[in-house]
């Protein structure tokens, strides 16, 4: 504490005598104990983010001086309207994870000692929670917070596992997972990871800032497997009244056909999804077209009822 | 982080704070930084051997006759550090992906509020922040998602129109809403159902309709619900289907999070729980050809039923064009 207001108060640099000279606790040290604690004090102080200056100063010759320059490291005046301020009281609930959320109370008592009044009442607005269970997360924010490239043991469902090189470019979370995108240097090609599947720990192989990230690439064009594809056409189903609601919600167009069906129009991005969407409802949904879909539903409701129909015994 | 770093860190914090604050009650202070009144009090005592230097004047004064007679904070010489310290680029990564969350769920005017808090935040941030993460929330009917906040915004109840998880069934209730939360990517609102005469979550994007009524909200004198305790964790109770999994269909294990019986031949047998009978039904109905059910036989015996009565309108002849 007392170095940073030291060398938070002082324009000048200050050599590392006149610092030691200055404070009490490293007057009292011996020199190989003072130059041990002023290196930890030093490191400390670039962990909690605060930058110290070195330069030189013609009195002391070639030795450094040191100081934190008070533009760079106070907090400026930022103006927040008080749903402004709201909104970010509300952001620093929003991690479930220790660490994160750690840090963004820390930003917010920045905030609060600086006269910000956080009442977050003043916007209501949906709660969203951010967890992040997965033991490689850490690890991998890092990485992709700090541009290092990582190696770490990557196992698809049912395969074994594979050493994997990335230099990781973001992440991801979508329903609750997380995902990592970048470039897997053995493949010499972008892929997506997801987390819960990298096995053991991710071993950081690169410096820091070690690459850039392509600057047209976004995570959503990385992701595009996860999210459902465009629709490549039209499908029409014969709908029982009241059934298939969640069909019936992405509907284009539901027509009346007469007193117990309806005619339900859905996009589809493939046949295969029509036939499976359509054969878990059971005889409440007919498929009409396109006829590849309608070919397909009947094989599927085939193979169950062959499946259910037979002595799982055997 | 250290138990000392983080001491330190809120150190740095109350010496501006408790300056622009001066005479404020140290109970107040305890709970704005979120700890109990004697930490506050302990590092109100280490302060006192701080500052610029040894001297009277140079040191951190506290007026400990205020504090121990009416438990308030008077803070002095400590001119050396009248503002914060900037957000770090650690703290900033955490709040501005925090924020991105928020944004990923609000209305336009909220999304507004939170472009404007992140525009202001990233200038105090020291250094430039590199936070490439997304958050993905499922996109919603802006008629639901703004009847929703207006409800609540103005306590007034809501009628909804809902499609049930399992049950292929759409109702329509009267609600009275008490907040909105995402888990897992999607939007709830916990709200007293009147139906059900109880509290219910219910997912944004099932709601087909939703209309605020001129009826104030009731209260029901019902505590919330603490979210943390793992509300969707009790995944294990409801009925279960032992199923046989082709290659092709281990997926499902992972997806939902079914426990595995047997993974030593190419077909494994799982153990997957349902929110419902019709749930398992559809998803062996969906999966035919590579998920079979080996029990219960009450579920085989609905899955071949449905099976056998839908497959009557494939029978026939191919549909014709009259016919569409």
């Amino acid at each position: 504490m007392n170095l940073i207001f030291l060398l938070l108060s002082t324009r000048q640099f200050l050599s590392k005598d006149q610092i030691r000279e200055a404070i009490a606790d490293y007057r009292a040290d011996g020199d190989v104990a003072f130059n041990r604690k002023f290196e930890r004090d030093k490191e400390e102080l670039r962990e909690l983010g605060i930058p110290v200056e070195t330069g030189t100063h013609s009195q002391f010759g070639d030795e450094p001086g040191y100081r934190i320059p008070r533009e760079s490291a106070e907090l400026p005046e930022l103006d927040l309207t008080p749903e402004e301020s709201a909104v970010i009281g509300l952001a620093t609930q929003v991690w479930e994870h220790a660490g994160l959320a750690g840090q963004s109370s820390a930003a917010l008592l920045k905030l609060k000692a600086a006269g910000v009044d956080v009442d977050t009442s003043a916007v209501r607005m949906a709660e969203p929670r951010l967890s992040a269970e997965e033991p490689a997360f850490d690890a991998m924010w890092e990485a992709v917070t700090g541009r290092s490239e990582v190696q770490f043991a990557y196992a698809k469902a049912g395969e074994p596992s594979t050493t994997r090189r990335v230099q990781p470019w973001g992440i991801l979370s979508w329903r609750g997972r997380w995902y990592m995108g970048g470039f897997d240097l053995d493949r010499e090609a972008p892929r997506l990871f997801r987390l819960s599947r990298v096995e053991g720990e991710v071993r950081t192989v690169g410096a820091r800032g070690g690459y850039e990230i392509p600057e047209d690439v976004t995570m959503q064009d990385l992701a595009r497997s996860l999210f459902p594809p465009e629709p490549v056409g039209e499908a029409v189903l014969h709908v029982q009244r009241d059934r298939a609601v969640a069909l019936r919600r992405s509907a284009v167009s539901v027509t009346r056909l007469d007193d117990r069906t309806d005619e339900v129009v859905v996009r589809y991005a493939s046949p295969w999804q029509v036939a499976a969407e359509a054969a878990s409802y059971g005889p409440d949904v007919v498929v009409h077209s396109p006829p590849e879909a309608r070919q397909l539903t009947a094989t599927l409701l085939r193979s169950a009822l062959d499946a259910a129909t037979l002595d799982p015994a055997s | 982080m250290s138990a000392s770093a983080r001491q330190v860190q809120r150190m740095l914090a109350l010496v501006p704070y408790l300056q622009a604050q001066q005479g404020i009650p140290v109970d107040r202070v305890a709970q704005e930084f979120g700890v109990a009144p004697k930490v506050i009090r302990k590092d109100l005592m280490q302060l006192m051997f701080t500052g610029v230097g040894e001297y009277h004047g140079e040191l951190i004064d506290v007026d400990l006759t205020a504090l121990e007679e009416d438990g308030v904070v008077h803070l002095r010489d400590a001119d050396f550090m009248t503002r914060p310290l900037r957000v770090t680029a650690r703290e900033g990564a955490a709040l501005i992906v925090a924020l991105r969350t928020l944004r990923a769920a609000a209305d336009a005017e909220q999304a507004a509020i939170i472009d404007g808090a992140l525009a202001k935040l990233e200038h105090a941030v020291g250094g430039s922040v590199s936070a490439p993460v997304d958050v993905h929330v499922e996109p919603l009917d802006p008629q639901v998602r703004d009847a929703v906040s207006r409800s609540l915004a103005e306590s007034r109840r809501l009628r909804i129109e809902y499609a049930t998880a399992s049950r292929d069934e759409l109702t329509t209730r009267d609600v009275d809403p008490r907040r909105t939360f995402t888990q897992e990517g999607r939007l709830y609102l916990e709200a007293w159902c009147l139906r059900a005469e109880d509290l219910r979550f219910f997912r944004l994007d099932r709601m087909a309709s939703a209309e605020v009524l001129d009826v104030p909200v009731d209260d029901h004198g019902v505590d919330p619900v603490d979210l943390r305790d793992g509300f969707f964790a009790g995944g294990d109770t409801g009925p279960s289907a032992v199923l046989d999994l082709d290659p092709t269909a281990r997926w499902i294990v992972e997806y939902y999070g079914a426990e595995v019986l047997d993974d030593s031949a190419d077909v494994w047998r799982v153990r997957l729980h349902g929110g419902d009978e019709s749930w398992l039904r559809r998803l062996a109905l969906r999966n035919a050809g590579s998920v079979r059910v080996v029990e219960p036989a009450a579920l085989r015996a609905q899955v071949a039923d449905h099976a056998r009565s839908a497959l009557r309108a494939y029978d026939g002849p191919v549909a014709t064009d009259e016919e569409l």
